[in-house]
């Protein structure tokens, strides 16, 4: 009883101010006056995927999403990997030198990468000093709001794989290694495999946090195309046309919920194979 | 023990202290003392400044009427202040609210409950250098009094472009002839970007079908040749496209030479100016037809507890030596008429000095972003 006593708050925060109303916001999105009675219709979301500039943000979310979550899993896992296997201080100062960004507001951070890499910021004066006249534009843009969610991501991402990689016993990859296994070897077919576990929530909890994240596409990114989270605020507080804001909203909702049914049955699927 | 009961005792008997010498400090002063008045202020760090630091002393000196300034940063809260006046008036209660600065809009919302008091030159005589066609009286409903206003200005830099355009359609010329030299800022992050946006959707559109307190969306249909305008201009913005996001962004770009034209505050291109952010090269110009302005204006509510101290402070903020204050401080509109003004400040904002484009209501400023958004930033090409 008291255990179910302790539930009970968390359980009807997340029913009474979660759950219900998404679940109203949504059935809000498909209602609709006309002729002064309400009908069910999907018109919202047809003006949404009719709108060019809302069709180009959805897929500019995605690949940005993508590209971000890959450039910061194999930098994390890079740097996972040499925390595990390494000793001596040059590790012991990278691992403590890796987590600074998560103590670091995003809000500072993404103002300290736009005067870092703006037009006439720091990397371009650099690039300016060894010859190169042209720097591509770095900020403003996609290529922006990448670097600054892997800069931000990598201190989470690396956490959660290097716990994985410490629950592996040192005997086995000792083992891999006594029957001839190369580094690379023992990496693909004993580490990797016994990884998998922190690999998909790394992964899905990455895309699900960059997909909605809103900060650093507010103030790194461009005018267009954006990414959905900015629309969403922009649609909301600026055009006055919220319907359109939770309908987006929905289909952000549905993009995180296939990933991660993805993700979900990858897991599954690689443990009944291993079993 | 009793080492433990001797310091709480001390600590009270001195607080006792302060509380009585605090109190008298507040107390004492503020019996018989005629009517102060007290004014809520809305607006950037910059106007409370001026009304701290130069107006309220100013005033308080030459007329012994006390002043108290509540001040809404960035117009914080300015709605619950709006509907605390409603509702004294409502029931039937005075309120402390004796001067209101806000947005016109805000002024007309609460001119239908009967809140404010009809300002003409019988009960404040400076208002008759107030222009009645300005966009903060006509939007107010004619209860709101402009004190200080800024417009969007065309900024050039004289030493690349030699004869400055004269017109909007100019503008669009020179943007055509000079690809890359020019640009707006994201009219969502910032006003000078969005007059260049409203002047554009004006030119099909007459500004008045705009500006006023009614709104239907299939009057925007006549916007759409504007739209596409904009959209052909891309190719010929700075950096093949690129709206920086805020007015300070534009400035900078102006002030880096990377651009050599583009639509910017008056108040802020002159401090700018002033402070030598700018180089002394860029000149300010209004155009034909003018770029959208606007700012804040003053209604007084007629249940205010000291009305009378309400319509004096306002009566004395529009002479002309208090609006030269203003002016000179914001680098803005005066509030009165230019010709009412010294001739030494008019010729200071020559460039400038004239009559600004009324905004378009709130309802069509979100539709006009959101479409800008929609048809010319996110378009693709």
């Amino acid at each position: 009883m008291t255990g179910l006593a302790l539930v009970l708050p968390p359980f009807f925060l997340l029913v009474f101010f979660i759950l219900v109303p998404a679940a109203e916001a949504v059935l809000d999105t498909l209602r609709v006056e006309r002729g002064g009675q309400i009908v069910y219709s999907l018109v919202r979301y047809a003006e949404m995927l009719r709108t060019v500039s809302l069709r180009r943000s959805v897929v500019f979310t995605i690949l940005v999403t993508l590209a971000s979550v890959g450039v910061t899993f194999a930098l994390a896992y890079a740097l996972a990997l040499y925390l595990r296997f390494s000793k001596g201080w040059v590790s012991t100062l990278l691992g403590a030198l890796f987590i600074i960004p998560l103590f670091i507001p995003t809000v500072i951070a993404s103002f300290a990468m736009v005067t870092f890499l703006e037009h006439h910021g720091y990397v371009a004066t650099l690039l300016h000093t060894i010859g190169v006249e042209d720097t591509p534009s770095l900020v403003f843009n996609a290529t922006g709001i990448v670097l600054t969610e892997v800069w931000a991501s990598i201190p989470f991402a690396t956490l959660v794989l290097l716990a994985g990689l410490q629950g592996i016993d040192d005997a086995l990859i000792d083992s891999a290694r006594d029957v001839g296994a190369g580094a690379l070897r023992t990496f693909l077919a004993v580490v990797l495999p016994l990884n998998t576990v922190a690999t998909v929530i790394t992964m899905s909890l990455l895309f699900i946090g960059i997909l909605g994240s809103f900060t650093i596409p507010y103030l790194v990114g461009g005018n267009a195309p954006q990414m959905m989270s900015v629309v969403m605020t922009n649609y909301f507080t600026n055009y006055l046309r919220p319907d359109i804001s939770v309908a987006l909203a929905a289909l952000s909702f549905v993009i995180a919920a296939l990933a991660g049914a993805a993700y979900v049955g990858g897991v599954s699927h690689r443990e009944r194979g291993a079993v | 023990m009793r080492n433990c009961f001797r310091i709480p005792k001390r600590t009270t008997a001195f607080l006792a202290v302060v509380v009585v010498s605090v109190l008298g400090l507040y107390g004492i002063p503020a019996r018989g003392q005629m009517a102060g008045v007290t004014l809520y202020i809305s607006g950037d760090t910059n106007i409370q400044e001026m009304f701290d630091k130069d107006l309220l002393p100013l005033f308080e000196r030459e007329t012994s009427v006390k002043t108290k300034m509540v001040f809404l940063e960035h117009g914080q809260g300015a709605e619950s202040i709006l509907a605390k006046i409603i509702a004294a008036k409502r029931t039937g209660q005075q309120t402390d609210v004796d001067l209101y600065e806000t947005q016109p809009t805000f002024i007309a919302q609460g001119s239908s409950e009967g809140i404010w008091t009809r300002i003409t030159k019988d009960n404040m005589a400076n208002a008759a250098k107030v222009d009645p066609n300005r966009p903060e009286v006509l939007v107010s409903n004619g209860f709101g009094i402009p004190y200080r206003g800024s417009s969007v200005v065309l900024a050039y830099n004289s030493k690349y472009v030699k004869t400055p355009p004269r017109t909007y359609d100019e503008i669009l010329a020179w943007i055509k002839q000079n690809p890359g030299k020019f640009t707006y800022c994201d009219p969502q992050t910032c006003g000078s970007g969005a007059a260049f946006l409203y002047v554009a959707l004006y030119k099909y559109g007459k500004a008045e079908d705009f500006s006023g307190l009614t709104y239907d969306q299939a009057r925007e249909s006549a916007w759409e040749p504007a739209l596409q305008l904009l959209r052909s201009l891309k190719s010929n913005i700075y950096n093949n496209g690129f709206y920086p996001n805020g007015n300070v962004a534009v400035l900078q770009l102006l002030g880096r030479e990377n651009i050599y034209m583009a639509p910017v505050w008056s108040d802020q291109g002159m401090s700018y100016l002033d402070q030598g952010l700018l180089p002394k090269d860029i000149k300010l110009v209004q155009v034909s037809p003018p770029f959208t302005g606007g700012d804040s204006a003053i209604a007084i509510p007629v249940h205010a507890e000291h009305q009378a101290s309400g319509l004096m402070f306002l009566n004395w903020l529009l002479t002309s030596k208090a609006q030269t204050i203003v002016v000179n401080k914001l680098a803005g509109y005066p509030g009165i008429d230019w010709k009412y003004m010294p001739k030494d400040v008019r010729d200071k904002f020559a460039g400038i000095a004239q009559n600004f484009s009324p905004l378009p209501n709130a309802k069509y400023q979100a539709d006009a972003k959101r479409l800008w958004q929609e048809k010319v930033a996110g378009s693709g090409q």
